[in-house]
């Protein structure tokens, strides 16, 4: 615990030597997402619903799915950008400490510009709860519901990002790869998966369960269909596939092929 | 210390393509070849040696160290280091190694070197007793207290290979990987450098593998040298088998004002004489024929404007080992 403060603090130090540079990025990410919901607001607001789904319903979805994936923007930052790590060697100096290399990677670097994010989708769950106007179990159930439904988001968002950066064991870039394992992903959940057709939704529920981590839960939260299966599932499912990324994660060290000095 | 025995490792070259769907066909793909980076390698270091691990570039030394330290897994064979297996043990083995890799510095780069040894104070788990010995002990050697609060990002490149090697001593390790830890050095830094290995082989014991292209650093440190090349051993033994082996190779350059007209010279120990225009360049051997007395020689056969000594490449020695 001391030593991951101790990374922590250290990383932080690195970054703040570069304090324009931190703050010009955090002020431009946090424009973008705040652009992309304003569309997403006048898109809303002239057709009036998304298949049966409102502004405050859909920022709801929005809200935690940006939580989450500006969560794991933040604390994941080298496993997001691992490919660095094969391209330049890199990561021959995280195999020769008497730690796991994947802990030295999450405390090696906080991408801070990216809270700008959390914090926007932080005001956009606020604003859709209170536009929903739900009555007080169902507004109780909801804020209960919250920090799990947000936690198991991060905890998919990331084996996502760890199972991408593990295919960089073989194929040195995944740069390329991250388009459609991450960013189109990440992006399609903050809609409602309903709008989707049959073959992408199977895609979002299995392989990429990004529909588990608002789209399902919501759901019954907001008595659109389901059962409780529907609470359970989110915290299940994310944490099978964290274990699923992981074992990958480490049958993919095993065939790490380093490079020329 | 360090057994190894008949190391391995071969890696599949896959063709790569470019773009999206180039990079998901060349996962898939079967095509490759199979290139043996190390081919067959069995070597034993006792502890207190001083070895030079010594070959061309792309001869194998580097993916050696990234086995002995468990970097990379093993296609076939059997690493002990320290009695146990580098692969099976990494984090315990850890413990017990320092590494150094004169191409890629271990410190954090933003950071003020103090800051590094205290993450690393931290990741070894080293008492606070300890860790006030190692700095006082490391001034002293290594004069790091001079720039311990500077970033180092800041530090001249001998500055920071003096922090790196301190940074790899931090949890007082038996054995030392060094890949090329003198590369890109001034004379001054090679030398402080040496005298602390030196000092830490003779005084503290260290074991000590260290992989070089500067046969200086062979000659002044090791005690024994292991050749290799295309990823196989082709000689281990003492300097004085090396030296028996490759004799003292030098390289003099002569210009000269004129070209003289006495070129077929012949001299016990010249290997080898090519002349570019008004230049001579001389490959000989010094345990052979002493260099003031070549120097003599080549004053003698036309008027030089300039003379200089060079070292001759770890390449050339190592081509005459066949």
């Amino acid at each position: 615990m001391n030593l991951y403060l101790k990374l922590l603090s250290g990383s932080l130090r690195s970054r703040m030597q570069y304090k324009m540079n931190f703050l010009v990025s955090s002020l431009s990410y946090g424009l973008i997402m705040a652009v992309d919901f304003v569309l997403l607001a006048a898109i809303l607001q002239r057709f009036d619903d998304v298949k049966g789904w409102n502004l405050y319903e859909v920022g709801l979805l929005y809200g935690i799915s940006s939580v989450a994936i500006t969560l794991y923007r933040v604390f994941c930052v080298e496993v997001h950008n691992f490919e660095r790590y094969m391209v330049e060697g890199e990561f021959d100096s995280l195999l020769i400490r008497p730690v796991s290399p994947l802990s030295l990677l999450l405390t090696k670097n906080l991408d801070l510009s990216r809270i700008g994010g959390t914090i926007q989708g932080i005001i956009i769950l606020v604003i859709s709860i209170i536009g929903l106007k739900l009555n007080n179990i169902e507004l109780f159930l909801l804020l209960i519901y919250l920090p799990v439904t947000i936690v198991s988001g991060v905890l998919i968002c990331f084996s996502l990002g760890l199972i991408t950066a593990t295919i960089a064991f073989w194929t040195q870039r995944i740069k390329d790869f991250q388009t459609f394992t991450l960013y189109a992903p990440f992006n399609a959940a903050n809609y409602p998966m309903n709008i989707y057709p049959g073959w992408l939704k199977i895609i979002f529920f299995t392989v990429i369960p990004v529909g588990f981590m608002n789209y399902t839960p919501i759901l019954f939260l907001l008595n659109k269909g389901g059962d409780l299966w529907n609470l359970a599932l989110p915290p299940l499912v994310s944490i099978i596939f964290l274990f699923v990324a992981l074992r990958f994660w480490k049958f993919g060290i095993r065939h790490y092929h380093s490079t020329g000095s | 210390m360090i057994q190894a025995q008949q190391l391995n490792k071969h890696f599949k070259i896959y063709e790569t393509k470019k773009g999206f769907i180039g990079s998901f066909a060349s996962l898939l793909s079967t095509k490759h070849h199979v290139v043996k980076a190390v081919d067959d390698i069995s070597f034993s270091v006792e502890e207190g040696e001083f070895v030079g691990y010594i070959g061309p570039n792309g001869a194998g030394k580097s993916t050696t160290i990234k086995m002995l330290s468990g970097i990379l897994h093993l296609t076939s064979g059997e690493i002990k280091v320290g009695g146990l297996s580098p692969q099976k043990k990494r984090k315990e083995v850890a413990k017990k190694i320092g590494i150094v890799f004169g191409q890629r510095t271990q410190l954090w780069w933003d950071l003020p070197l103090r800051d590094s040894f205290d993450i690393l104070k931290e990741m070894y788990k080293v008492p606070d007793e300890k860790y006030r010995q190692f700095l006082k002990l490391y001034d002293d050697m290594l004069q790091i207290g001079k720039f311990m609060d500077t970033p180092v990002r800041k530090l001249s490149l001998g500055q920071r290979m003096r922090g790196d090697l301190a940074a790899a001593m931090i949890h007082n390790p038996d054995i030392l990987f060094l890949d090329e830890p003198t590369i890109g050095l001034d004379v001054n830094a090679k030398t402080s450098i040496r005298a602390f290995l030196k000092e830490l082989n003779q005084n503290e014991k260290k074991t000590i593998l260290l992989t070089t292209h500067d046969m200086d650093d062979i000659e002044l440190l090791c005690s024994r040298v292991i050749v290799i090349n295309h990823g196989q051993i082709v000689l281990d033994g003492t300097l004085e088998d090396l030296r028996k082996n490759i004799g003292l190779p030098s390289v003099m350059e002569i210009q000269y004002r004129v070209k003289p007209t006495t070129t077929d010279i012949r001299l016990e120990g010249i290997e080898r004489m090519t002349w570019e225009d008004e230049k001579l360049v001389i490959d000989y051997d010094r345990s052979l024929l002493s260099s003031p007395l070549l120097l003599q020689k080549v004053t003698q056969w036309g008027e030089p404007v300039d003379i200089q000594m060079k070292e001759p490449d770890i390449e050339q020695v190592i081509q005459k080992i066949y």
